[in-house]
């Protein structure tokens, strides 16, 4: 594919660069889930290097003691102090150095009968209290000194949307905000944002529009009130353009569209808006500034809830203020984060079925869709080219990392009407593996101006844990089998691995104290959706349980 | 993790015998419960097949298990109690068409009455049935009923559970939430619905903006005072007849 052959001709001025060079990197602290603002997950930290990975070793752990279903948490670290949260909302502050414990508090037990999964994906850290969502759909904010609960607010009542909070709230300015689940039934999702002292309601943007909104006329008849679209991961912040990015879901019902789509309609423009779109919104008034559809009509379950990653890179003799966007398909795009013009795509899995291509402007071509009748495979499957496991971006190397599976399903759709906060997938989609291949996932290192995959590591299984970069020039991760590893973010070479004794589906973050550079990854297997539905495809492996942090550094007198 | 038939509490009641065309149906009706709520990609395959959740054909349970996991569900994993998520006839079914695919032809499909609210609700028919659906339907947003209130096993329980049922809409119309107070904290006054006030906290919500706020305060951090100037104003979020549609609803599901 050609790639950004449709700039615009008129360059009469030039935008100067917003960002510098390392301003979307973390130092001592990892103070959000992306680790900045930027969605960078990438340390300036370099005491940790390519010469010296080796020798890193094991600090201190931390056993949770909740093994609901694994450690998802993306720690947050703050004046040396560590926030983490299990899946069953059990929070802890530690010494960020040793691992000791300053507080805990556990979040009341949710009723059986409350629907979703069980699952918590981290905090957010502001305004002295840390906040986090929880299964049973409320906000909460606990003090960030004692842990003692300072306030809790319903976000929706979880029995009647079969909706909750699974991601990590994002603070901006005075606001806390986060995105719900439940976008795979009858449910009309949205982004919504409390005021972080008082937890009263500050907005609530709904995916789907309501009638007499604009794009409410790309949805067939009353198709909205159930359009899903839930943004159920964590956004991105400008603070310069003051502008908020998230990623939005698929459309409901996932593999059906005839109750949502008028006949005929055309899929080159946009169809049941703002589903699989990365949005702009004013994080004052939660007011849609601008929207780009990556996947009009998705008929695939291929959400774009995934992390938006905001940075300024020349592209084609222009300094663009770009962010990058992965769809679940794996078909990653360049915007202008101004304005949201196209500036390119690259598509990360090797084996694709779903469409035969883009065109230059980036359209979709080839569109292969489920059919009522028929069995369809589609590639990647619904798991994603990548689940919501983050990549990570280097700006001293310009690549972008990422953790792609090579996952299959058969799709066949049903046409159950819509129910509220009951499933609307509409559809069955086994999982399988694609023929002729021995590996089925890989690290990948992508150049997101030219769009070429600049190396590759191949793995056995699949991945999905989050990638850590840092200036060391190091890219973290960790394997379901249990081995957290270092690559060498140039070449890809491993350089390091450690076997932690359960597998990874969490994402590690580095941070300092006193000087000395951490390494922390989550670890423990188990996850109710995409990582068992991998671990069916390998009927050999038994991937272990755990709920541990383990912390690395290297040998104290080392450095 | 596998679920294994183990511990083995819950006894069915298995001596009704039916016609075999019953079973027959409620199998079938059985297996649509399972390919809507079961059978959903994420969680098991259809009919019983492997898929994110185990594997349910052939897998040697007995009814009695099968009622207990279906029920109760399975701690610590993806699978939850269905109890108060399908009406006593749906569960039924779906545990008997879960037993045939292991084997079991003549599965008991009689109803234990084992019924609570939430499947109450699911059954209800005409004006009641759509009163419950304007209790608590999303689009109205934090306008609906259930944002304070919980009926039937929907809505968030800040306000206290309604003793009695108005008689009609102009006694609902003029219901009043009873002691709301004054709240005032760090200078700042609001309408509150007090929890409780202890040692260690003042709880409260604060009634300033829908979604109410569950605030907890230090002590000496919060003054109460009685009265408030705030008003329940969510009537104006429904018509009449949908009023009397939500009365409706309310006589089906409290029991005096």
């Amino acid at each position: 594919m050609r790639f950004f052959t449709l700039l615009s001709s008129i360059v009469l001025f030039t935008i100067a660069p917003a960002l510098a060079q390392d301003a979307g990197a973390t130092r001592a602290d990892w103070p959000h889930y992306g680790g900045s603002p930027y969605s960078w997950r990438y340390s300036a930290l370099d005491q940790i290097n390519t010469s010296n990975v080796k020798s890193l070793t094991p600090a201190w752990m931390f056993q949770t003691g909740d093994y609901a279903e694994n450690l998802q948490a993306t720690p947050i670290v703050v004046d040396g102090v560590m926030y983490l949260i299990t899946a069953q909302a059990h929070v802890f502050a530690l010494d960020a150095a040793t691992g000791r414990e300053i507080w805990n508090y556990r979040y009341p037990p949710v009723p059986r009968n409350i629907p979703g999964f069980i699952g918590n994906r981290g905090v957010a850290v502001a305004d002295g209290k840390v906040f986090f969502g929880t299964k049973d759909d409320y906000m909460v904010a606990l003090d960030q000194k004692t842990g003692r609960l300072v306030w809790k607010v319903n976000i929706d009542d979880a029995r009647q949307c079969g909706c909750n909070i699974t991601a990590a709230p994002m603070v901006v300015k005075d606001k806390v905000i986060v995105g719900g689940t439940g976008g795979d039934g009858a449910h009309r999702g949205y982004i919504t944002a409390f005021n972080t002292r008082t937890g009263r309601l500050a907005w609530r943007w709904y995916v789907v529009p309501a009638p007499g909104e604009k794009g409410n006329e790309t949805w067939k008849g009353d198709s909205w009130r159930f359009g899903g679209g839930s943004p159920w991961l964590t956004g991105s912040y400008d603070p310069a353009l003051n502008l908020l990015y998230w990623g939005t879901g698929n459309a409901a019902a996932d593999f059906y569209d005839t109750e949502r789509v008028a006949a005929g309609a055309d899929k080159t423009k946009d169809v049941n808006l703002y589903t699989a779109s990365v949005v702009a919104l004013d994080p004052d008034t939660g007011k849609l500034r601008w929207h780009y559809q990556e996947v009009p009509d998705d008929i695939w379950d291929y959400d774009s809830s995934y992390e938006v990653v905001l940075l300024d890179r020349q592209i084609r003799g222009r300094m663009r203020q770009a962010l990058l966007h992965m769809n679940k398909s794996g078909l990653t795009f360049v915007l202008d984060r101004a304005t949201g013009e196209y500036l390119g795509s690259f598509s990360v899995p090797e084996v694709r079925t779903w469409i035969a291509g883009v065109t230059e402007d980036g359209k979709l071509v080839g569109r292969n869709e489920p059919a009522m009748g028929k069995t369809v495979s589609i590639c990647p499957s619904a798991a994603g080219a990548k689940s919501w496991n983050s990549t990570a971006y280097s700006p001293r190397t310009g690549f972008l990392y990422v953790p792609v599976n090579e996952m299959c399903a058969d799709i066949t759709p049903n046409d159950h009407p819509a129910d509220e906060g009951k499933n609307y997938m509409n559809g069955d989609f086994p999982f399988k593996l694609p023929p002729g291949r021995t590996t089925y996932s890989h690290v990948d290192a992508w150049d997101p101006v030219t769009g070429k995959r600049a190396w590759s590591m191949p793995y056995k299984y699949v991945l999905l844990a989050s990638m850590l970069a840092t200036a060391g020039d190091l890219v973290f991760t960790g394997n379901p089998e249990g081995d957290f590893f270092a690559l060498d973010a140039k070449n890809g070479t491993k350089l390091w691995s450690y076997q932690t004794g359960a597998g990874h589906r969490g994402s590690a973050v580095s941070y300092s104290v006193n000087g000395r550079q951490y390494i922390a990854t989550p670890t423990g297997w188990h996850s109710s959706v995409v990582g068992a539905l991998a671990q069916s495809l390998f009927p050999d492996q038994d991937w272990r349980l755990g709920s541990t942090l383990v912390v690395f550094a290297l040998p104290e007198g080392s450095r | 993790m596998s679920i294994q038939p183990k511990g083995l509490i819950v006894a069915v009641a298995l001596a009704v015998s039916c016609p075999a065309q019953n079973v027959a149906n409620v199998v079938k009706q059985g297996e649509a419960v399972f390919s809507k709520t079961c059978a959903t990609g994420y969680c098991h395959g259809v009919r019983g097949g492997p898929s994110g959740a185990p594997r349910l054909a052939a897998r040697g349970f007995d009814q009695a298990y099968i009622d207990k996991v279906v029920r109760q569900g399975v701690p610590d994993t993806g699978m939850a109690s269905f109890s108060t998520r399908l009406s006593p006839p749906d569960l039924v079914a779906v545990i008997a068409y879960v037993a045939t695919l292991n084997g079991i032809v003549n599965p008991d499909v009689s109803v234990d009455g084992a019924g609570d609210a939430v499947s109450t609700r699911s059954r209800l028919t005409g004006e009641a049935a759509r009163g419950a659906r304007l209790f608590s339907e999303a689009v109205r947003g934090f306008g609906r009923c259930s944002t304070c209130h919980e009926v039937g096993g929907f809505g968030i329980p800040v306000a206290a559970p309604l003793a009695k049922v108005p008689a009609s809409v102009a006694e609902l119309m003029a219901l009043r939430t009873p002691d709301v107070k004054t709240a005032t904290m760090g200078g700042e006054s609001m309408p509150a619905l007090v929890l409780s006030q202890g040692k260690q906290s003042a709880v409260f919500y604060d009634l300033t903006s829908a979604p109410p706020v569950q605030r907890n305060a230090e002590p000496g951090s919060v003054k109460f005072t009685d009265g408030s100037s705030w008003r329940h104003s969510a009537f104006v979020a429904y018509a009449p007849s949908e009023l009397a549609a939500i009365l409706d609803y309310l006589r089906a599901v409290i029991k005096p």
